[in-house]
């Protein structure tokens, strides 16, 4: 008998089935994962489990036993948690009150801090954290976060944890430690859901996959028994594989239009530094070329980024745009002189989700529409709707709240808004990240039509494979430091990624 | 590619509750007013009356005024709590320029009466720029800022007055005449009516003033990339920084705009009780944030309009003439006020449960 059977949960939403007849029987002892593109209704049956939603119909046992969950608190008292991608943290609270949050250790009426210090302490070791027990939350890194996550699901006994995209934000070592942690968790007789977008994850941790597509169970099988090409078929109902779209030395040689070539260096960068962040980082950007910029999390990139950008000022070193200084003082400064950057969390930082489609992709640029000291919104919606249809956005999504659009069509309307911008050099971070497969072809083949017009496009990402279609050439970043750079001909994913990792370590 | 929501239950809820406050503003709010209205016009005789309808209008005129500032700064998810103090300040202060017997005999009552105006206008302006630049550039939070300012505020209004109100002249005082001419000047713009055929008693000039104000608001908010700015720093404020938009100034601007609508409302203040007192206006940011809120603005920010602040002020106004015309208490108004901010609310969250599910899923 499983140790969790899901069986035929049904939930609708108004106008859409998010999930249809969907079961799931996870083994104590064994990581299950769970993939599909996004809106497959992974993230509902969480919820679901959860007790955050109710299905529609359906049953969920556990050992057994019918679960009636109606909140989370149900789950969480049956021994179901389930790890959300942005966490359930109080960020100002101690770890330990976290940990302990709703099930708080009393002495005579009164909490017990030595209690819940001492016990959220034990459970935290157990899982190889190297901090105070007491550390506020917002101190804490993105991996740390989630060692308080699972700390607080073994305090509670847990004997089901799902994890939703645990990896995302996390560098490879975060990540193997993260999956050393997982599989003991399964070796003590847990049951893991485990949902990945990054199928070289899925094969390394789960035993068994369950695929989604379309709110509906499309495989439920062994790992061992699919093939990446069959795997991905099946979540896209199609076979996507990233186009490559770098080019070599010989194609980046054509002439261009008006005499101008392509090796002209529109941005040079001489050994820019922040410290602890970046230091004496120097690279070149030219005219028609896409350059990646490849590392661990935390290894600058970003950091890096920002300054060019005009969001964070640097310490030494200097920038020329077009052979003339350039430092700029703000966003707005950079934007001005024809540096975009897009950055790497389109919720917060990428757009204003509850204004529309429409004003988000003119924000950059409003002042083009001010006609005697009003708007235009005339001329405002013909523009907004010309780099919109470009990116292959409806005119109908125009005048939606961007907040109602799926990921991936959101960092479309991010592309537009920069295309729109008309930047020399535009900066990338993670322009795919949650973005489903047919969405991030989409935008690979924007960011190289751009370059095809003639800018130069710095891409980051932390997907390597990423990278490699896209770049015609790669720096990469390691500890705040260019440790290599390569032409996308010598570009391997194993040249890569040893350059990416800290020096002397192995992976 | 499908349009499901594919964001935190969080921010899904935020957006809806948005969606759903500017539909409120659309249509709930007017709906309120104008079934309050009703049930006060066929309960209470003399409600109609244009004389009784034209003084709701002059007593809605300051609160409408401050509330359209205000409105500015909620919309960037900031408050302005010094906006009474800062009418008592202008007041006073105001109320010198007018009746400083050098100053008139230098420019007479006409030109004191701009003079005070202008000096109304640019002391709220200035006192709203150090709010702004202080929430803008040293990034204290508006609710402290302007929670201290109010205090300063009014801690001068008391200084430079010793603690009475500057105005109406003894008689036999200095220039007693041209200090009553000048009184007068202003009192037609806060207490005056222009005549209207068929109205008679005429319509008040701070209604007008009001009308103006608010319609102003309304352009820039909605027409302005000024205004765009307002409401993108409101709803993301880090996303229109990476966008570009200049955020400090934005927010400088929306407090500085606050500040110079409660020195206009000093000044129309002044001119209706030709005295500034400097206990005037006390409470006054707290009527000015319920009819922004009771109009649709979310203290959130990313969203309010002008007019939903009118159509909350004007809410307030019917609810207190009609409880005057029946002549129930003060104190039972006080609640009823209550009341009603806390209905607005409740009416606001049972919408946005009842529209959450359809406002994400067209």
């Amino acid at each position: 008998m499983p140790l969790l059977s899901l069986r035929d949960i049904t939930k609708r939403y108004p106008g859409v089935a998010a999930l249809d007849a969907v079961s799931l029987d996870v083994e104590a002892g064994m990581v299950h994962a769970l993939v599909g593109e996004n809106g497959a209704g992974k993230s509902t049956l969480l919820k679901i489990l959860a007790g955050a939603e109710r299905a529609d119909s359906g049953v969920i046992e556990l050992s057994g036993e019918t679960l009636h969950l109606t909140t989370p608190r149900d789950a969480l008292r049956r021994g179901v948690t389930v790890i959300y991608q942005e966490f359930a943290l109080v960020p100002s609270l101690g770890a330990d009150a976290n940990i302990f949050l709703g099930m708080e250790p009393m002495r005579a009426g009164l909490l017990d801090g030595a209690a819940a210090r001492r016990d959220a302490g034990r459970a935290l070791t157990e899982l190889g954290a190297a901090f105070d027990p007491s550390t506020p939350v917002t101190l804490l890194s993105t991996a740390e976060r989630q060692l308080v996550e699972l700390a607080r699901a073994l305090v509670r006994d847990a004997r089901v944890i799902a994890l939703d995209e645990p990896t995302a934000a996390l560098s490879s070592r975060e990540t193997a430690h993260l999956f050393v942690q997982v599989r003991r968790m399964a070796e003590r007789g847990l049951g893991v859901i485990f949902v990945s977008h990054r199928l070289e994850e899925v094969r390394a941790l789960s035993s068994r996959i369950t695929i989604l597509r379309d709110g509906r169970r499309v495989w439920t099988g062994g790992t061992a028994g699919i093939d990446d090409a069959t795997l991905i078929r099946h979540m896209v109902g199609r076979d996507v594989e990233y186009e490559r779209l770098s080019r070599g030395p010989d194609d980046r040689s054509k002439p261009e239009a008006a005499g101008d070539t392509i090796s002209d260096e529109v941005l040079q960068v001489r050994g820019l530094t922040r410290r602890p962040r970046f230091e004496d980082v120097s690279f070149a950007l030219r005219r028609g070329e896409i350059v990646g910029l490849a590392g661990l999390v935390g290894a600058g990139r970003t950091e890096m980024a920002r300054c060019l950008a005009g969001v964070d000022p640097w310490e030494d070193g200097e920038v020329l745009l077009h052979g003339r200084p350039f430092r700029p003082l703000s966003p707005g400064d950079a934007i001005a002189r024809g540096v975009a950057y897009l950055p790497e969390d389109r919720k917060t930082q990428g757009l204003v989700l509850g204004i529309s489609v429409r004003e988000n992709t003119t924000l950059p640029v409003l002042r083009r529409f001010v006609r005697r000291g009003a708007l235009d919104f005339a001329a405002e919606r013909r523009a907004a709707a010309e780099y919109l249809g470009y990116v292959g956005l409806a005119a109908a999504t125009l005048e939606r709240p961007a907040a109602t659009l799926s990921g991936g069509n959101q960092q479309k309307v991010v592309l537009a808004k920069w295309l729109l911008a008309n930047a020399d050099v535009l900066i990338v971070d993670e322009p795919t990240r949650g973005v489903d497969v047919g969405a991030k072809v989409d935008i690979h083949r924007h960011l190289r039509g751009l370059a095809d017009k003639g800018k130069a496009v710095l891409v980051i990402s932390s997907e390597l494979p990423e990278v490699l279609a896209l770049s015609d050439r790669l720096i990469v970043l390691r500890e705040g430091r260019v440790s290599a750079t390569f032409d996308a001909a010598d570009a391997t994913p194993e040249r890569v990624l040893a350059a990416a990792l800290p020096g002397g370590r192995a992976a | 590619m499908g349009d499901r929501p594919s964001d935190g239950p969080g921010q899904t809820a935020k957006v809806a509750r948005r969606t759903a406050r500017s539909r409120l503003a659309l249509f709930g709010v007017p709906i309120a007013l104008a079934a309050m209205t009703i049930l006060a016009a066929v309960t209470i005789p003399g409600f109609l009356s244009p004389a009784n309808l034209t003084t709701i209008l002059l007593h809605v005129s300051i609160n409408a005024v401050l509330a359209l500032g205000m409105t500015f700064v909620i919309v960037t998810a900031g408050i302005d709590l010094s906006v009474g103090s800062i009418v008592a300040l202008c007041g006073v202060l105001a109320a010198k320029t007018l009746t400083s017997a050098t100053l008139l005999g230098a420019v007479g009552p006409l030109g004191a009466a701009a003079l005070a105006v202008a000096v109304g206008f640019g002391v709220g302006a200035g006192v709203g720029a150090l709010n702004g630049s202080a929430v803008a550039y040293l990034r204290v939070a508006p609710f402290i800022v302007t929670l201290a300012t109010m205090t300063i505020a009014r801690g001068t209004a008391r200084l430079v007055t010793g603690g009475v109100p500057v105005g109406y002249p003894d008689p036999g005082a200095p220039a007693y005449e041209a200090k009553v001419a000048a009184l007068d000047v202003l009192h037609g713009l806060g207490g005056g009516r222009i005549t209207l055929p068929g109205l008679p008693g005429g319509f008040p000039v701070p209604a007008l003033v009001m009308l103006a104000v608010v319609a102003a608001g309304a352009f820039v908010l909605t027409r302005t990339r000024f205004g765009r700015y307002v409401y993108a720093v409101g709803g993301n404020e880090e996303a229109s920084r990476l966008s570009g938009v200049p955020v400090p100034h934005v927010k400088l601007a929306v407090y500085a705009i606050s500040g110079a609508c409660a020195g206009l409302a000093a000044v129309l203040l002044l001119g209706q009780l030709r005295s500034g007192g400097p206990d005037a206006g006390t409470f006054y940011e707290l009527n000015a944030i319920a009819a922004a809120v009771i109009g649709g603005t979310s203290l959130l920010g990313g969203t309010g309009s002008a007019w939903g602040t009118l159509v909350g002020a004007l809410l307030l106004g019917v609810l207190n003439n009609a409880l005057d015309l029946l002549g129930v208490q003060a104190f039972w108004q006080e609640i009823a006020k209550g009341g009603i901010i806390l209905l607005a609310v409740l009416f606001d969250v049972w919408v946005t449960r009842t529209s959450a599910a359809a406002a994400t899923k067209r």
